[in-house]
């Protein structure tokens, strides 16, 4: 980024001195709670994204049709991250300059986008499309491949925590 | 008794390894959140569909039979890497108010399944494609869906062993 000339460092330090992260910072409760919701929200989201990769891999709930399972678990998966979001941003606000500097957190963020864009492209036309065009490798290949992005995201997520 | 257990583990080499090693607790703890993504997420899936919020196309038997080798994945990755956390810092677990509620709570989830399964699912047949499954087997999936949420959080609270009801410090089990 530096490279370029742009840089979000000024944005981030712009986050960590806002009056809301201080408010974080300072009451004891405020961080813990975030990152309960957060935990819970992403609990959610893990299960409402598996359900449907587990079906395209075809060892999940097989006798429903595929667009019918992931029409029921989209609602789950988007409000899912709708909470993530938004209990992730105080989290972020109030460490930014933690985050900013750890490069599990650019590596989160990274997949987090591919995956956000590989969800509501690839895979949302992937799973309306009849089944029985799609033939037996691409469900699979896209199962797996959305498998694997959020598990990246999980794994870097984690680690910011610990390393700093 | 239980603390002298905790003491003499915590003397255990491979107790010493697993606390000294550089590596071990970020992949123990990676793992423990990666299993608890595939247990918690797909045994919440499997409430949505008993307390009647999701996957209702789906019957509860296909529901249930489908999903249980992946919940059984996600449970074995998450307790052995549990146990081990445990297993590599036993007194840093044993005066923690949230480890042992945490302990407590995953009980109570186990007495639900059991009840659950020897009563309630006994007459799934008759309610299996139901929509909305009777009262009993909604009451089992909204008690699970709490129960598990209340797990993930109570165990991310296992960080903050400083945030509990004064009684329990009062309790003098740091030592």
């Amino acid at each position: 980024m530096e490279e370029t000339g742009f840089s979000l460092l000024p944005f981030f330090v712009w986050m960590q001195e806002s009056s809301f992260s201080q408010f974080m910072l300072d009451t004891t409760w405020s961080q813990p709670i975030v990152q309960l919701m957060h935990l819970v929200a992403l609990s959610v989201f893990a299960g409402s994204v598996l359900i449907v990769d587990l079906r395209l891999l075809g060892v999940g709930v097989v006798k429903t049709p595929l667009a019918k399972v992931a029409d029921e678990a989209t609602p789950w998966m988007v409000w899912a991250l709708v909470a993530l979001l938004i209990t992730g941003t105080p989290s972020l606000m109030s460490l930014a300059m933690k985050q900013y500097f750890s490069p599990f957190f650019w590596w989160k963020m990274q997949l987090l986008v591919l995956g956000l864009i590989f969800t509501f492209t690839i895979r949302r036309r992937l799973t309306q499309t009849d089944e029985s065009k799609l033939g037996p490798v691409w469900p699979k290949v896209a199962g797996m491949f959305s498998i694997s992005l959020w598990c990246g995201v999980a794994i870097g997520a984690r680690l910011i925590g610990l390393f700093s | 008794m239980l603390r002298a257990l905790f003491e003499t583990v915590e003397a255990f080499p491979s107790s010493v390894a697993i606390r000294e090693s550089l590596n071990g607790y970020p992949i123990l703890l990676t793992s423990h959140v990666i299993g608890m993504c595939v247990f918690a997420g797909l045994v919440m899936m499997m409430d949505f569909r008993l307390a009647g919020f999701g996957n209702r196309s789906t019957s509860i038997t296909d529901v249930q039979s489908r999903l249980f080798p992946w919940q059984m994945v996600g449970l074995v990755i998450s307790a052995i890497s549990g146990l081990l956390l445990v297993y590599g810092q036993p007194m840093r677990f044993f005066p923690n108010f949230y480890f042992w509620t945490k302990n407590l709570l995953i009980l109570l989830a186990g007495i639900n399944i059991w009840y659950f399964h020897t009563k309630t699912y006994q007459t799934v047949e008759e309610w299996n494609t139901d929509p909305t499954p009777p009262f009993a087997a909604r009451l089992a999936g909204i008690v699970s869906i709490v129960l598990w949420a209340s797990i993930v959080m109570v165990g991310r609270m296992i960080a903050y062993p400083g945030l509990v009801p004064q009684w329990w410090l009062d309790l003098g089990l740091e030592g």
